[in-house]
């Protein structure tokens, strides 16, 4: 009844691990995928190892977090045992990767597919890195350009993972529509300041937020751009159970990622969203997923 | 984030010093803080004292250590926690085995039923020197310079073990990993305190995980039977970026 098939990707359900939490140590994400994850999206992973910034890395607020980690990521080249190591869940992972330019995407993609990876998603849109994420991901040229080198190239799906904090998502969702998928929203740019201490939490000064306070903004631009362009959609932004992943479905979304909620809930988060999927579709009459994908759309 | 102010400075050791702070909270041996040097970073401390005021013993491995190092009575401290699972405490007798600044973790356990071992490189390292009130301390010194030389492993080699319901390890993972081979052969229920490079402290960014599970939320205190089956533990673990390094044994 849970099961999905993205672009060709099977799950046994539609949750996915969100990327960016617990997903850059192997053993991590075989952990969540056996605890009941339907797939799992790895840290983005850029060309060289980067460290990201010196914590605070996240600050705690009601209603979510703000985080600026920084991309810290190994490096392409020390990736693949990683995944390895989570695919021995034989669940689908994954590759997230950032880059700066459509060779350096497409450099990235290839290696993901070669480790064995069932799809990549492109980080268009970490808020907190200069020169990477929604700086490339908010210009629509260069974000075709992305997904065109990527599509002719790979055998694998392309998901392109997209930021809100653009002047017009809907632009950027037309800009991205031959990836095999969109994934909507990442964080929200945010920053907390600690009165005592007079200034910024975060090391980075700024960061994103994410977790419930940004639910109703995911909510729209999934609901408003499979409204007009009709794309697939993977729906992400503070899910914490299973009604909430239902109105993403509602909106328009195909499937789900969950991160922040790992937080309060810890892995146990997925098979209890899904049970509570599965109660809600029984008391209300449906047989599939499918049945409710965009139903909340007037 | 807390904030609090220091209240007294004690120098243990000539790279190591108490800060005492007062923090009307339970925390529980073996929990820790996060604790913000606001323009240096933010990293993880055992308390060291769980009375009030609360303490954390620091020895300066980074900036953000060597600058909390600097500060003095009345100077403000941010944190947030506590974090982690606790020990499992127990009434009657126990052994406790610390190393390096892995003993500040292990202080709120030491009662008079304790016997604790201390190690460091040399004399002048050995933390809480002189201020143990246990049944009986050990020292050890890699250098000899006082009580016997070697390391934690040497000496529990031949130490009867027997008596104690419980063995409490806190130190480098080379020692603890020794240990726990030794221990493993024998009957006695231990815990150890370990570590991993931690980040985000409430188990979101993967930086702590050790087979799957995260430390600064499942840990970082981890029984022996479940240590015994770790994959990781003694073998390898992430660095700064994420890349898998090997752990030295």
């Amino acid at each position: 009844m849970l099961s999905v098939s993205l672009a060709g990707i099977k799950l046994e359900n539609p949750l996915m691990l969100a990327s960016g939490i617990l997903d850059q140590n192997g053993y991590t994400m075989k952990r969540i995928l056996e605890k009941g994850a339907g797939a799992a999206v790895t840290k983005s992973i850029g060309k060289e190892p980067r460290s990201g910034y010196v914590p605070p890395i996240v600050s705690v607020i009601e209603g979510g977090l703000i985080n600026a980690v920084g991309l810290s990521n190994p490096g392409i080249r020390n990736i693949s045992g990683e995944i390895k190591i989570a695919k021995e869940s034989n669940k689908p992972v994954i590759g997230s990767i950032f880059g700066a330019t459509p060779d350096e995407f497409l450099s990235l993609a290839a290696s993901m597919q070669d480790f064995g990876v069932d799809a990549v998603e492109l980080n268009l849109s970490c808020p907190h890195v200069k020169g990477v994420g929604t700086e490339v991901g908010s210009d629509p040229s260069l974000v075709k350009e992305i997904v065109k080198t990527l599509k002719g190239s790979l055998r694998i799906p392309v998901f392109s993972k997209l930021s809100p904090n653009v002047n017009s998502v809907l632009e950027i969702a037309n800009a991205a529509i031959d990836s095999d998928g969109l994934v909507l929203i990442n964080t929200v740019k945010g920053m907390a300041i600690d009165v005592y201490a007079r200034r910024p939490v975060l090391s980075n000064g700024f960061g994103g937020l994410s977790g419930p306070a940004i639910r109703p903004v995911g909510i729209r631009y999934v609901y408003e751009v499979k409204k007009e362009l009709d794309p697939l959609i993977i729906g992400v932004g503070g899910i914490e159970n299973g009604i909430h992943a239902i109105e993403y479905f509602m909106a328009g979304a195909s499937a789900v990622q969950i991160g922040t909620a790992l937080m309060k809930y810890g892995c146990q988060i997925f098979s209890n969203i899904s049970r509570e999927i599965g109660e809600f579709m029984k008391a209300e009459g449906f047989q599939e997923l499918d049945q409710m994908v965009g139903a909340g759309i007037l | 984030m807390i904030h609090s102010k220091i209240t007294e400075k004690i120098r243990e050791t000539p790279s190591t010093c108490t800060l005492k702070f007062e923090w009307d909270a339970a925390v529980l041996p073996g929990q820790f803080i996060m604790i913000w040097i606001p323009g240096y970073g933010e990293i993880p401390m055992s308390i060291s004292d769980t009375g009030n005021p609360k303490a954390i013993t620091v020895k300066a491995y980074g900036p953000p250590s060597a600058r909390l190092q600097e500060l003095g009575v009345n100077d403000k401290l941010f944190f947030r926690g506590p974090y982690g699972v606790p020990f499992t405490e127990v009434k009657e007798r126990k052994l406790i085995i610390g190393s390096g600044s892995g003993m500040a973790c292990l202080m709120p356990l030491v009662d008079s039923k304790s016997t604790v071992m201390i190690s460091a490189k040399k004399a002048s390292e050995l933390l809480y020197r002189g201020k143990i009130n246990a049944e009986n301390v050990i020292y050890i010194t890699d250098d000899g310079s006082e009580g016997t030389r070697g390391f934690p492993d040497t000496v529990l080699r031949d130490f009867d073990t027997k008596e104690f319901h419980m063995v409490y390890v806190c130190g480098p993972e080379a020692m603890m990993y020794k240990v726990l081979g030794i221990l493993s052969a024998r009957q006695n229920r231990a815990e150890f305190s370990l570590e991993r490079s931690m980040k985000c402290g409430i188990g979101i960014c993967d930086s702590c995980s050790i087979d799957g599970i995260q430390l600064c939320r499942d840990g970082p205190v981890i029984g022996i039977e479940r240590l015994k089956n770790s994959i990781e533990f003694g073998r390898s673990k992430l660095d700064h970026s994420g890349k898998r390094i090997r752990v030295e044994i």
